[in-house]
């Protein structure tokens, strides 16, 4: 079985330990999207954040990574581990809050749209939410993404 | 008459504050589509927005579309669409 990992976690994000989650003897690329929280806004709308709080529904959020998963590997059959970890709770500016990462043989196997691919479809699935607290007040953010039949 | 069941929901993010709960169980017709039970969750909840696809609805750990059937004793979830990363 290719090595998957999923979580929705209060804990620090470990990068380290994520990639090695799923690093296996044949691993010789990982391609890692990491976000994290914005403090200073400067696209569009201009705006200082103070702090994001996140929930999730994790039982589903976690079925839908999965989902995410075996959508990449269908779309990508040479790669081979998938990690997928957000943080929620009350994330300060600077603090990672999501980490995707993929794994493969070799860099050219896809691990870079794949990892891409994992950051997009989680923001459009995965049922996690962030609130933006700033010095004007709090506001809940909402996606964009309607789903459709088969997400 | 027709049977009815219980199903329990949970709320998320901006809908859980416009519900005013985070979860809350109702008494359904069987066969209700999810579309009427939106319509349903409303009557019992009439700070739940209007109408429109601002109020996403999963069965368990799957998304449902309007015209789906509740089966009875369905753990349903209400929320607003996605913002994680």
């Amino acid at each position: 079985m290719p090595p998957t990992f999923f979580a929705i976690t209060e804990e620090i994000l470990d990068l380290n330990e994520l990639i090695a989650q799923i690093t296996t003897p044949s691993t010789g690329a990982s391609v890692t999207f990491s976000g994290m929280v914005r403090g200073t806004t400067t696209k569009g709308r201009k705006f200082e954040t103070d702090y994001l709080e996140y929930e999730a529904f994790k039982e589903m959020a976690e079925a839908k990574m999965e989902q995410v998963a075996d959508e990449i590997r269908e779309q990508w059959p040479n790669v081979v581990g998938i990690a997928m970890v957000q943080r929620i709770g009350r994330l300060l500016p600077g603090t990672p809050t999501v980490l995707i990462a993929c794994t493969s043989a070799h860099r050219d196997d896809g691990v870079f749209e794949a990892a891409r691919y994992g950051i997009d479809r989680l923001k459009q699935i995965v049922p996690i939410w962030k609130k933006e607290v700033g010095p004007n007040g709090e506001e809940w953010i909402e996606g964009s993404y309607i789903p459709a039949k088969g997400d | 008459m027709s049977d009815q069941g219980q199903v329990s929901v949970r709320f998320f993010a901006t809908l859980r504050a416009k519900a005013g709960v985070d979860r809350h169980k109702l008494m359904v017709d069987d066969g209700i589509t999810v579309a009427e039970f939106k319509t349903r969750l409303r009557e019992d909840l009439p700070g739940l927005p209007e109408s429109g696809s601002g109020m996403l609805v999963a069965i368990g750990k799957d998304y449902a579309f309007d015209e789906e059937a509740i089966p009875s004793g369905a753990e349903i979830a209400v929320f607003p669409p996605v913002s994680g990363g």
